[in-house]
């Protein structure tokens, strides 16, 4: 078990991961619960791994399966083996601070507002629409239509 | 006539550890006093990277798939015209030039291949080029040693595919039939390039395993661009997760800090890229930043004055009448 000041050191950490942004897409892992889960046992919260979260249901497994194949050289559910597989780490007051202050840096976009791009990467003159087009189909605001589809394959944008 | 340029860095827009550059700007200081506070305080990604102190290891440490070379492949190819010592004879110079003026052809639409297809994939490609018993390059000691991920090859293909991505940003925002031309070499490139690699250094010896692999990897190069591409435009923990899942392999037990610095690492180089003209960048003039140096974001009189000396170097080029029609370029100067 861990010392009183890792524990509130994780537990600020867990809070913080918690904060990070739902995935728009489901993807095999998920760095948010992965983290959760591996920072809970730390900060004396237990694993939140079976309360409340249900199987995921058979539309979900498929819906994974088709769009991604696992990485080269792995059977499908070796991520998961390895993300189950829960290492013996030590963690010390002062690691932890470090975390969640890459954490902090990472939610408040720090990078992001320092390296501005501006509109010259953000709408690009070869597609400015490029990335709004990607965001709205992940978002599922179905502006896509077979026509737009079509245009997309025969001229590339 | 179409060889690859090399010329020197492109350092405008980045300034190492120490440098005096910033001083040396008078004019500027002023303006951003505030944002150089900010400046003296960043670290590099590889400093970053190196000072975490948490100390987990990945899970698995033993390496089940060195890439122990038989042969070596050279950086690109045998061939005489992408070495670097080669000249074209005289008269195989002029007749190309004749050609070129003779049929009008577009020669940004032809350097797609020379400089995306050869210069810039060989800087993708030996950003993460490994061999088991041998010495790390820098930056791969960056990514090997200090990131701590495996040395292997479909690791190499990740970190290869994470600088294409880089460059595809900046391919976008070039007019879009030069622009996707410049992608598609790229890609075309990289493919024929790993083809190679596993049947002469993997030791692959069916080419039904390779096409296999070949598949794996344009699916990974799919979802990696598509991940990136929503991180770049969405915000740093879109990224970040994107970078742990491709780059990082989702590993569980990632650093924190790390990832930021991968993070930091990815913006800063489309922040000297978003700094660029379409014709330098067309031209080959784009250099990856090494991880143990600083990118120091431009004041707005530096920025004015770095585009002023790059429309007055490329007015005078373009107004040479000297100018061989295959350095001509129509591609603007100017943004």
């Amino acid at each position: 078990m861990s010392s009183q000041p890792v524990r509130e050191a994780a537990l600020k950490l867990v809070k913080g991961l918690e904060q990070l942004p739902l995935e728009r897409i489901k993807h095999i892992v998920s760095l948010k619960e992965s983290q959760i889960e591996r920072y809970s046992p730390v900060a004396g919260l237990g694993s939140s791994k079976n309360d409340g979260k249900a199987k995921p249901s058979l539309e979900d497994i498929k819906d994974i399966i088709s769009r991604t194949s696992g990485p080269l050289g792995m059977q499908k559910d070796a991520l998961k083996k390895i993300q189950a597989a829960l290492p013996q780490e030590q963690f010390t007051v002062d690691g932890i601070q470090e975390q969640i202050r890459s954490l902090q840096a990472l939610l408040s976009n720090k990078n992001k507002n320092y390296y501005d791009v501006g509109d010259k990467l953000y709408k690009p003159a070869g597609n400015p629409i490029y990335y709004q087009r990607l965001l709205d189909e992940i978002e599922g605001k179905k502006k896509e239509t077979f026509l737009t589809a079509l245009r997309t394959v025969l001229f590339g944008k | 006539m179409l060889k690859v340029v090399s010329k020197p860095l492109y350092r405008s827009a980045r300034l190492t550890h120490g440098s005096s550059l910033i001083n040396s700007w008078g004019q500027g200081r002023s303006f951003a006093s505030k944002e150089r506070e900010v400046d003296k305080k960043l670290e590099s990604p590889e400093e970053q990277a190196k000072n975490s102190k948490l100390t987990s290891k990945p899970i698995d440490l033993s390496n089940n798939a060195p890439v122990k070379a038989k042969g070596k492949r050279s950086l690109l190819s045998e061939s005489k015209y992408e070495s670097k010592s080669y000249q074209l004879p005289k008269w195989k110079e002029a007749l190309g030039e004749v050609v070129i003026r003779g049929f009008g052809l577009d020669m940004d639409k032809i350097r797609a291949g020379p400089i995306a297809g050869s210069f810039y994939y060989a800087q993708c490609k030996e950003q993460g080029l490994q061999f088991e018993n041998e010495e790390l390059s820098k930056t791969a000691k960056f990514f090997y040693e200090d990131l701590k991920l495996p040395r292997t090859f479909s690791q190499w293909f990740q970190i290869t595919i994470l600088h294409e991505w880089i460059l595809f940003v900046r391919m976008r925002a070039m007019p879009f039939k030069y622009g996707k031309n410049y992608q598609q070499k790229l890609v075309d490139r990289t493919f024929a390039d790993i083809e190679l690699r596993l049947f002469e250094e993997m030791n692959v010896n069916s080419g039904r395993i390779a096409d296999q692999y070949l598949k794996d990897f344009n699916s990974q190069l799919r979802g990696a661009v598509f991940a990136y591409d929503e991180g770049f435009y969405t915000d740093d923990a879109t990224l970040a997760a994107a970078i742990w899942r491709n780059l990082f392999g989702g590993r569980k037990n990632v650093d924190l800090v790390h990832l930021e610095a991968m993070v930091k690492y990815v913006r800063a180089q489309l922040y000297v890229l978003s700094k660029m003209s379409d014709r330098e960048f067309a031209l080959g003039k784009f250099r990856f930043v090494p991880p143990n140096e600083v990118v120091v974001k431009l004041t707005h009189a530096q920025e004015t004055a770095m585009k002023e000396e790059a429309i007055k170097r490329y007015e005078a080029i373009d107004a040479d009448p000297n100018l061989l029609p295959s350095d001509k370029s129509n591609l603007s100067y100017k943004n």
